[in-house]
């Protein structure tokens, strides 16, 4: 993967998830900030950080797009998702728009 | 938007999968109180269509929820509306056809300041009594409380309501004092008082609610047609309608008019006092009306239903002149003939509906038809017509008239029911590419008629009542893969044996029969999925026919591999229900 394809998503306590760029675009809102125009500090740097975001929901939102990617190019598997993670999950995913 | 919120769903369909995946997330109070009210609104929904809802689980969404829809939700009592009470910003309460509801309950409610929607229609056991609980929200704008126990007393009561907006009193005594009572609700737009007990005199009162526009008082003995400024739909059904009110207008800038089954007096035939550029929707069925002269001004109708009026082909001629913009024509039970459609030829470009039932037409009919290009619909049950047409230069030689039909690009429907129709004059119909309903009904069609059902690639709906079928039929039949209904009502030949038969082959096709009554897919109606993927989704809709709602279960999700695989030869007829991907494939 190289340097230029990837987007780096910070959570709350300041983990780092180094993800595919087309992966990230899943969500409607990352898509809005890398690509909007003028120099925003996000598509410069290729950075968002996510304060109201955990690591363990944000790292579950990574696997997600990841899925979402291998969903629609055909490959039709169930995404699990622990009742324990909804709610907080169900809001990051409001948030996010994905 | 569905893709969009994807990953919303399928938190959702994890969070309301059973009981314990409840437990778990219940006690997540920091969560459930940062969660915007849609989601919780969302969250409520989901949890009372699962029936997983119960009185102590609404407290953990007491401070986000906004919205509340527990309509027809029978277990509703005082206790439920003690933690309903409790929800800190509800906007919207609809709790109508809960008939465990009293009175009491509905104290739960009182004083809370941020309702604006009530609807306790239907619930019985609430009284005056009731109402008088109600009186302390200043916020209230909309109040339905039709079909309840409240009496004239309780209405008059309403008037302490100034922020009313919307009222429906349908169906409640609400005498002409009562009524006037309310003249002090001046933000009033929409009032529902259907059934009620004013009376031709008091109907004078109507005037003083001059913000109206919307007024239904039908079934009642008003006799005088309202004339309101802003008044845009009237249901004056079951009236008598013999004068008119002098309001400020010269007439009434009506959209919508409803008087199914209302007479009229010579003087008000005409309509003259409703303003017609504006009026796209009238129905006048079973109403008694002479003359139809107030058709000619009425340019913006796209739906007219004429049903079982006096109208005859000779008003068929003011008809066309405004069948412009006609979407919706309904002429059944009259006595219009085939001439009196052909007046219609070519002067109906948008009509999308079209019903002749019950009425005299017969094949030559069907040619004025075919120059209606948008009809997506046509019901020609109980006519005159036969299939065949004979041409009069050489005789013996038949012209199959359903033939002209094959114009009609868009042709969804067809009902053909209690027509001289049979096996042969049927037969143009398999050049019918997008007919998805299909309905006949004679003695006269065999079991040649069943083909129809492989030949139609797009059918959904099949019924051939009283039909002379065999069982042996249905043994080598492969229907569209589309069909999800079929109606075998009154083909007496058939036996159970035969049917149960057909159904172990296709199980995911309702069928009707007197013997027994086949839902396509008991379990999965009213429940919604567990597992929600766009893609899937629209693969189950193809298949399945009886679910309603947008939900399905995914039975897979509720078993494990080896109770599946346990469950997979217990019985077909469960199989069916997990695996409806793949008895599809086979079957196509």
């Amino acid at each position: 993967m190289k340097k230029e394809d990837t987007v780096k998503l910070i959570s709350a306590e300041g983990f780092e998830f180094v993800i595919h760029k087309d992966a990230a675009m899943v969500s409607q809102t990352i898509r809005n900030m890398l690509t909007s125009p003028g120099n925003f500090a996000e598509s410069q740097h290729r950075e968002v950080t996510f304060p109201e975001i955990s690591t363990p929901i944000l790292e579950k939102i990574c696997q997600y797009f990841y899925w979402h990617l291998q969903f629609a190019s055909g490959k039709e598997t169930e995404f699990p998702i622990e009742p324990e993670l909804t709610l907080e999950l169900m809001m990051a995913a409001n948030y996010l728009h994905t | 938007m569905e893709m969009e919120n994807q990953l919303v769903e399928l938190c959702l369909n994890s969070a309301c999968e059973s009981k314990d995946s409840v437990e778990k997330w219940r006690r997540q109070k920091r969560s459930l109180e940062r969660l915007p009210s849609h989601l919780a609104d969302a969250l409520l929904r989901r949890l009372h269509a699962r029936r997983l809802l119960y009185p102590s689980l609404l407290e953990v969404v007491k401070y986000t929820i906004e919205v509340v829809d527990l309509s027809g939700e029978n277990a509703v009592d005082s206790e439920w509306m003690a933690y309903i009470g409790a929800f800190r910003y509800l906007r919207s309460l609809n709790i109508s056809n809960c008939h465990r509801l009293s009175s009491s309950g509905i104290w739960a409610v009182a004083g809370m300041t941020t309702l604006r929607e009530l609807n306790i229609s239907r619930c019985l056991k609430v009284t005056d009594a009731g109402i008088r609980h109600l009186l302390s929200i200043p916020t209230l704008e909309k109040l339905c409380i039709a079909e309840t126990g409240i009496t004239a007393r309780g209405v008059t009561l309403l008037s302490s309501l100034k922020t009313l907006m919307f009222l429906d009193l349908g169906g409640l005594p609400v005498t002409d004092q009562a009524l006037s009572s309310l003249q002090v609700l001046t933000k009033l737009h929409h009032l529902d008082l259907w059934g009620s007990k004013i009376s031709s005199s008091g109907s004078d009162v109507l005037q003083m609610f001059p913000k109206l526009n919307f007024l239904n008082i039908a079934w009642t003995n008003v006799t005088k047609f309202p004339n309101l400024p802003h008044l845009e739909c009237l249901n004056m059904s079951n009236c008598i309608i013999d004068s008119t009110l002098k309001g400020p207008g010269d007439n009434v800038p009506l959209k919508k008019l409803i008087a199914s089954g209302a007479t009229f007096s010579n003087e008000t035939e005409d309509l003259g006092f409703v303003g017609t550029s504006f009026l796209y929707h009238l129905d006048f069925s079973n109403a008694s009306l002479h003359r139809f002269g107030f058709l000619t001004h009425m340019k913006a109708l796209e739906y007219l239903d004429l049903s079982s009026t006096t109208i005859g082909d000779n008003s068929i001629e003011l008809l066309a002149s405004v069948g412009e913009n006609l979407k919706n024509l309904n002429l059944s039970c009259t006595t219009v003939s085939s001439s009196g459609v052909g007046i219609l030829a070519g002067k109906v470009p948008k009509l999308e509906t079209l019903s002749l039932s019950h009425t005299m037409i017969d094949d030559v009919a069907l040619s004025y038809i075919s120059t209606m290009p948008s009809l997506k619909s046509i019901d020609l049950s109980e006519t005159d017509i036969k299939g065949y047409i004979h041409l009069s230069a050489a005789e013996g030689s038949e012209f199959l008239s359903l033939t002209k039909l094959r114009t009609l690009d868009c042709l969804e429907m067809l009902n053909l029911e209690h027509t001289h129709v049979d096996d042969g004059s049927l037969r143009p119909l398999s050049k019918f590419p997008r007919l998805s309903h299909l309905l006949i009904r004679s003695p006269s069609f065999t079991d040649v008629s069943l083909s129809y059902l492989s030949i139609l690639p797009k059918l959904k709906t099949f019924s051939i009542r009283d039909a002379v079928l065999t069982n042996q039929a249905f043994d080598f039949l492969k229907p569209a893969a589309t069909l999800q209904r079929i109606d075998l009502r009154g083909c007496w030949l058939l036996t159970e044996d035969g049917l149960l038969e057909f159904h172990r082959r296709f199980p995911q096709i309702e069928v009707r029969h007197e013997l027994f009554h086949f839902l396509s897919d008991p379990t999965s109606s009213n429940r919604p999925s567990t597992h929600l993927t766009p893609k899937k989704l629209r693969l189950n809709q193809r298949n399945r026919s009886t679910v309603t709602s947008p939900y399905f279960v995914d039975q897979r999700l509720k078993y494990s591999r080896e109770e599946l695989l346990a469950l997979q030869f217990s019985s077909l007829a469960q199989s069916s229900t997990y695996t409806p991907e793949t008895s599809h494939k086979s079957d196509s």
